[in-house]
């Protein structure tokens, strides 16, 4: 009973105790807060992918892809267990190709890819139509333009402003005029989804309040070039092509590199027939895609195709935020271990200035395990607290990160979390009750570790030494 | 001595609970508590051996009153804490009630040091961070688990507020030692060191560190519980005019003792 009344009285008035209780804190703190940003960040990711990936990809082993997705589909639909348990199904065709615009008569290209859909399909197996910017076209999808759009297009033609590097050469004086050109039918270009980063730009310099604004460099109507290639012979084949939406993930990654055309368009262009890539697959249930995998696997097991979960296409991503976790982890446990090392060295003080009273516990009969004890309940009540304060901070600091991160900002004037860097336009967090409960057992157990020596020392002490002065 | 009027039946009820050895030890009143053979001691200093006790002999009759006295380092405090079990002997044996106690397992002798005896210290040795109430309670707290604390505690209570009361402390309770008097520091540590009822108070120069009041105040105390209780009582001491409040006087010099005098009846 002494123990815990004087573990109790030694917390209460020495305030070097406080030290061993605020480092313990930080380091609790610190890990729950990067824990929780960590998670919030996967599982933020995890969603996205998930969103726009489809639970299970259906993908030919190379661009020329497959023949006749509507059969495959039709096979598919044709076993009652898959039947069960799919939503809808995309056919999709994939490409990598480049992108032409001319910005003020700047002429730029991008690399991008190139993916032909049937809007309808596409939108039913999710992850795209929520992505669009035009409220109406959410509600149905499709490659049209606007009637703004088509006025824009117009006037652009009208004027017949070429970008500069379209303009032909200076034409020999001396020759005589060219003809007048035949009246051509105007041509009304397809309409095209483009990723939001590929047409906008960044500015950083506009804005003293450290808004970073982004810069339309390609309005709805404009034109576009798309260079890619045909089919099997890989020839090069250009097409003109107008846009009519913007795709805007937050993913930096889709949102910089895709732009959607429509299937039937895409293989014409390509003269690839009814060929497509991919065929995208959405399930009522995830959790059933392991069984859904072996059985499409079965059924289409004499085709040239992979069938993959979206966390297994997205493996590498996945693994390695996994392993930077766990690193980070190991690496902030070492912020406890210092906290640990800072136990050790006051509670070594606390016990060289409490050799008499350990003397006098002695005396009075007190066993050695005894004495032992009152330490390693010193440490663990530390441990406690420190915890328990820790906690609380780090789970204050999680909820309002957004804020913290704001204020700290505007007073450094240093951008902690750069938006564009990352995916996301907020810091997400997600705390686990598991991780903080375990975060919290190592802590304590950190603290009753390094209190452990200095527990053993005092309960060796010889009490006469410690009885003989005052 | 008004406060020490009422006294607990206590020699009725060590009877009852004591060794039949205690009890017709009681009886006789000339059965020695203590006795001491042959011992000595030095302490080591690296390679160096600083010899202290040099073969010491002594015994404690039950219900005596012992003044140790001798010079400054011949090794009065070296052999209370010996007998007290608080360090260990080189050579000799040390018999507690008839049994030998210097070679127990460490357990036992915590056990004897928590029950049957008493300590007291020139330094009184509290714990700064407790009470004088806590710290009288302390080796009723060392002796009981947390369990059986929390049953006894209000009997355990009521036993130290009655002690601090007969040391005339009955006020003093809550206060933690620095803001008590050296006599009432040294009251407390007398109402500690009886808590557990020992069976041998042992006492390294109670008086040593007090004015001449609080000093004769403790050796009053000292007495009356001699006295009246039979406690036996080794007891330090460098002041002479205290040990004629005694019922013998050893003195120890270089390690030996040299001259044991039975003090006629006061
Ligand atoms: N831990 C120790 N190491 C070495 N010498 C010690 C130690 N403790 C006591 N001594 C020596 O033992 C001798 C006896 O000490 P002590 O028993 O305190 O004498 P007293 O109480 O009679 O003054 C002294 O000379 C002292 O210096
Ligand atoms: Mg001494």
């Amino acid at each position: 009973m002494y123990k815990v009344l004087l573990c109790l009285r030694y917390l209460q008035t020495r305030w070097l105790a406080m030290v061993c209780i605020v480092s313990v804190m930080l380091g609790v703190a610190t890990l729950i807060v990067v824990n929780s940003v960590m998670n919030g960040f996967s599982t933020k990711l995890r969603d996205r992918l998930h969103g726009l990936l489809s639970d299970i990809v259906i993908e030919a082993y190379d661009y020329d892809g497959f023949l006749d997705p509507k059969a495959k589909m039709a096979k598919i639909m044709a076993d009652p267990y898959l039947a069960k348990n799919i939503e809808a199904m995309a056919p999709t065709l994939e490409i990598f190709a480049m992108l032409q615009y001319a910005y003020h008569d700047v002429p730029f290209t991008r690399s991008i890819r190139l993916i032909g859909i049937d809007p309808q399909s596409r939108a039913k197996v999710g992850g795209f139509t929520e992505f669009l910017t035009q409220p109406e076209r959410k509600i149905t999808p499709s490659f049209e333009l606007t009637p703004e759009a088509k006025a824009r297009q117009a006037k652009n033609h009208v004027l017949d402003r070429k970008p500069a590097y379209f303009q032909e050469l200076p034409s020999d004086p001396s020759a005589p005029p060219p003809p007048d050109p035949p009246p051509s039918k105007p041509h009304e270009p397809q309409g095209l989804i483009i990723g939001h980063a590929i047409a906008h730009f960044r500015d950083r310099t506009q804005g003293s309040d450290g808004q970073v604004k982004d810069i339309r460099a390609l309005e709805p109507g404009d034109d576009v070039i798309i260079t890619t290639v045909s089919g099997q012979k890989m020839s090069p084949v250009v097409d003109r092509f107008a846009v009519a939406d913007y795709f805007r993930s937050e993913m930096s990654e889709y949102d910089s590199m895709y732009v959607f055309v429509p299937l039937d368009h895409l293989q014409k262009l390509r003269t690839m027939e009814d060929r497509v890539t991919s065929i995208l697959v959405r399930l009522k249930d995830f959790d059933e895609a392991p069984k859904v995998i072996k059985r499409l696997k079965e059924i289409l097991k004499n085709e040239p195709v992979e069938v993959q979960t979206w966390e297994q296409k997205q493996g590498a991503l996945l693994a390695a935020i996994r392993v930077e976790k766990g690193i980070l982890n190991i690496l902030l446990f070492m912020i406890i271990g210092v906290a640990g090392f800072g136990i050790l060295a006051i509670f070594t003080m606390i016990v060289a200035e409490k050799t008499k009273d350990i003397g006098i516990l002695k005396a009075l009969g007190a066993s050695r395990f005894g004495v032992m004890q009152i330490f390693l309940g010193y440490g663990l009540l530390l441990g406690l607290v420190g915890c328990l304060l820790g906690t609380a901070m780090g789970l204050a600091i999680t909820h309002n990160i957004n804020e913290i991160e704001s204020i700290i900002g505007s007073i450094t004037g240093q951008e902690l979390f750069p938006r564009d860097i990352y995916y996301f336009d907020k810091i997400p967090t997600d705390v686990h009750p598991m991780g903080v409960f375990f975060v919290n057992i190592g802590a304590v157990l950190i603290a009753v570790l390094f209190s452990l020596i200095p527990a053993f020392r005092a309960a060796s002490l010889n009490p006469v030494r410690a009885l003989r002065y005052e | 001595m008004s406060n020490l009027v009422e006294l607990p039946p206590r020699q009725i009820a060590n009877s009852l609970e004591a060794t039949p050895l205690q009890g017709v030890s009681q009886i006789l009143k000339k059965k020695p508590v203590v006795s001491v053979v042959g011992l000595t001691k030095a302490y080591r200093k690296h390679v160096h051996s600083i010899p202290v006790l040099h073969g010491v002999n002594l015994e404690v009759e039950n219900g005596e009153f012992i003044s140790l006295v001798g010079q400054s380092g011949s090794g009065k405090s070296t052999l209370l804490h010996l007998i007290g079990l608080l360090d260990s002997i080189d050579s000799g044996s040390i018999h507690f009630e008839g049994q030998r106690i210097d070679n127990l397992a460490t357990s036992v002798r915590d056990k004897i040091r928590n029950e049957a005896f008493g300590f007291v210290f020139q330094f009184y040795h509290l714990l700064p961070e407790l009470t004088a109430l806590e710290n009288v309670l302390l080796p009723l707290m060392i002796a009981k688990g947390p369990l059986k604390w929390l049953f006894s505690r209000s009997k355990a209570l009521a036993q130290a507020k009655a002690l601090l009361d007969r040391v005339g402390l009955g006020h003093r309770m809550d206060h933690k030692p620095r803001e008590l008097s050296g006599g009432e520091m040294q009251r407390t540590a007398l109402a500690r060191a009886l808590i557990s009822k020992p069976r041998l108070l042992l006492a390294d120069e109670p008086t040593g560190n007090l004015d001449d009041e609080s000093g004769a105040e403790v050796i009053r105390l000292l007495r009356t519980l001699n006295r009246e209780e039979g406690l036996t009582i080794l007891m330090v001491t460098h002041n002479l005019e205290i040990t004629r409040d005694t019922d013998r006087i050893v003195r120890l010099s270089k390690g030996l003792v040299v001259d044991e005098e039975v003090q006629p009846e006061a």
